[in-house]
């Protein structure tokens, strides 16, 4: 019954993996161009945002029409609500891809260092592994896979933290290329976080109840 | 080679997704063929309007609804499609009606044969008071159509979605059927004379709400076949069947001693519901005023 609601509610989760995918892309491209300081990867990247906003778009417009025409409820509207911050988390992870690609740009002149690229692969990689699994946990309806998305995210908060005392252990000849790979450690583990929210998302659509997987004022971790 | 060389060019190509803007959606339905023209079209019974100066086109192979408060004439309008209201005593038609580009109202057409082609179901399911086969075969049997009319009944009943549930008892009687088969059975003997449009004048608000569904599904499959025209007081039904809706409102006379109904709005059931150009279109769809 209601064959065409069905068919749109599908079409909807289809266009979010497409999102994904093409956010997979952008996150493998942004840190090799970073790694191995390929500018024309690195313009790539930047031209490639244009076509992951146009899905984020239509996606967008598809939300706005189906709940106009269609009022879904229970977990229609949880799948509903929950493709609509998802999409905007993955558009997101689409711009900081843009920001490590451009800041790679500013830099490819600067001398850098092994131990961090090794890291930013590393947390690339973590990244990649965190949208596929925040996807598959939307997907299949399961919020403890949702919830594995911490573990996941805590690692690459690590890195995140360990660049800092990296760059203190190194000269001041990398310092520009230093403060750069701040920020450009800062956007994966930002992009790792926007994948810890669309795993909320999953969880809340599984569950029917929204709440967040860890809170900064009740994290027992470190700063360090 | 690079890691975005590697997966594919940059550009992502053959990317099928799915068309739903808005305007797309419009140019799309108005390349399709014209089933019906109207062009100031005014309706007045004894004398008083109760309709004026509408002008539309409805498109083939769409589900077409027509919205608005009561007394606003769209049920008035609907019955113009097919010259129903040509049994009322005192209604007067001006303006033109055009079917496929011929005048509805010409002088030599026959408004039984308009009838055979424009099907209509009502609000309140009407079968006869005859076996479920009488109900389908009646219109064949009177009009002469020839070919098997067993087989015409099935075929019937199949596309109202009602055949699996009625096959083993075609001769039992019509009124034993619950309200949803009797309302199907109605479009199933509008389907066994080769409709070209089938109108439908509140056809589920009589209904359960899965009954409902079901009809409203079962518009969904007959639009690839049929050109359907709905009315219905029911705005969410509109914004789940219709590919495009026409919004009616009442107007009253300064001094308030007549009503009468006129278009406000036509478009798409997207733009209608999503962003509509008329004020008042906003105020009815979003409840403010009804």
């Amino acid at each position: 019954m209601r064959a065409s609601f069905q068919e749109e509610l599908r079409e909807l989760e289809e266009l979010l993996d497409r999102q994904a995918e093409l956010v997979l892309r952008s996150v493998r491209a942004a840190v090799e161009a970073l790694v191995a300081r390929d500018v024309e990867l690195a313009d790539e990247v930047i031209a490639f945002d244009d076509d992951i906003d146009d899905v984020y778009l239509r996606t967008q417009e598809a939300i706005e029409l189906l709940l106009a025409r269609q009022t879904p409820v229970a977990s229609d509207l949880r799948l509903v609500l929950a493709i609509l911050h998802s999409n905007v988390h993955l558009e997101r992870m689409g711009d900081l891809c843009t920001t490590i690609a451009k800041l790679t740009k500013l830099s490819v002149d600067l001398p850098s260092d092994e131990v961090l690229l090794a890291a930013f692969r590393e947390m690339g990689e973590r990244c990649e592994e965190m949208i596929r699994t925040a996807l598959r946990s939307l997907h299949e309806r399961d919020a403890v896979l949702a919830e594995s998305l911490i573990h996941l995210d805590e690692m690459i908060d690590l890195s995140n933290r360990r660049v800092v005392s990296r760059l203190l252990e190194l000269g001041p000849e990398n310092l520009e290329w230093g403060l750069r790979a701040i920020l450009m450690s800062r956007c994966l583990e930002r992009i790792g976080d926007n994948a810890v929210d669309i795993g909320e998302r999953a969880a809340f659509l599984a569950t029917g109840e929204f709440r967040e997987f860890t809170d900064a004022s009740r994290d027992p971790r470190p700063l360090v | 080679m690079s890691a975005m060389r590697q997966m594919g060019t940059p550009r992502v190509q053959g990317t099928r997704l799915p068309e739903v803007t808005v305007g797309v959606e419009r140019a799309e339905i108005e390349r399709r063929e014209k089933v019906f023209s109207v062009a100031e079209l005014g309706v007045s019974y004894s004398g008083k309007p109760a309709l004026e100066e509408v002008t539309l086109d409805v498109y083939e192979n769409t589900v077409t609804a027509f919205i608005g408060p009561s007394g606003c004439g769209k049920s008035t309008f609907i019955r113009c499609f097919n010259r129903m209201n040509d049994l009322i005593p005192g209604a007067r038609v001006e303006g033109t009606v055009l079917y496929h580009g011929a005048d509805l109202y010409g002088r030599d057409v026959d408004p039984v044969d308009v009838r055979r082609r424009i099907g209509m179901v009502f609000q309140k399911p009407n079968p006869f008071p005859k076996s479920i086969f009488d109900n389908v075969a009646f219109g064949p049997r009177v009009l002469g159509l020839g070919g098997n009319l067993d087989e015409r009944v099935e075929g019937a009943l199949r596309r109202a979605a009602l055949w699996d549930e009625v096959k083993d008892r075609l001769k039992d009687g019509a009124l034993g059927l619950s309200g949803g088969q009797q309302q199907r059975l109605c479009i199933a003997r509008a389907l066994a004379v080769e409709p070209d449009v089938i109108l439908m004048d509140e056809p589920a608000s009589a209904l359960d709400p899965i009954s409902t569904t079901r009809i409203e599904d079962l518009m969904d499959e007959l639009k690839r076949d049929y050109t359907i025209v709905i009315v219905t007081h029911n705005m969410q039904q509109a914004a789940r069947v219709a590919d495009m809706t026409a919004f009616f409102s009442v107007v009253v006379d300064d001094d308030g001693s007549a009503r009468r109904g006129i278009l406000v709005e036509y478009d798409t059931t997207s733009k209608i519901f999503t962003t509509p150009s008329d004020r008042r279109t906003e105020d009815y769809v979003t409840g403010r005023f009804g």
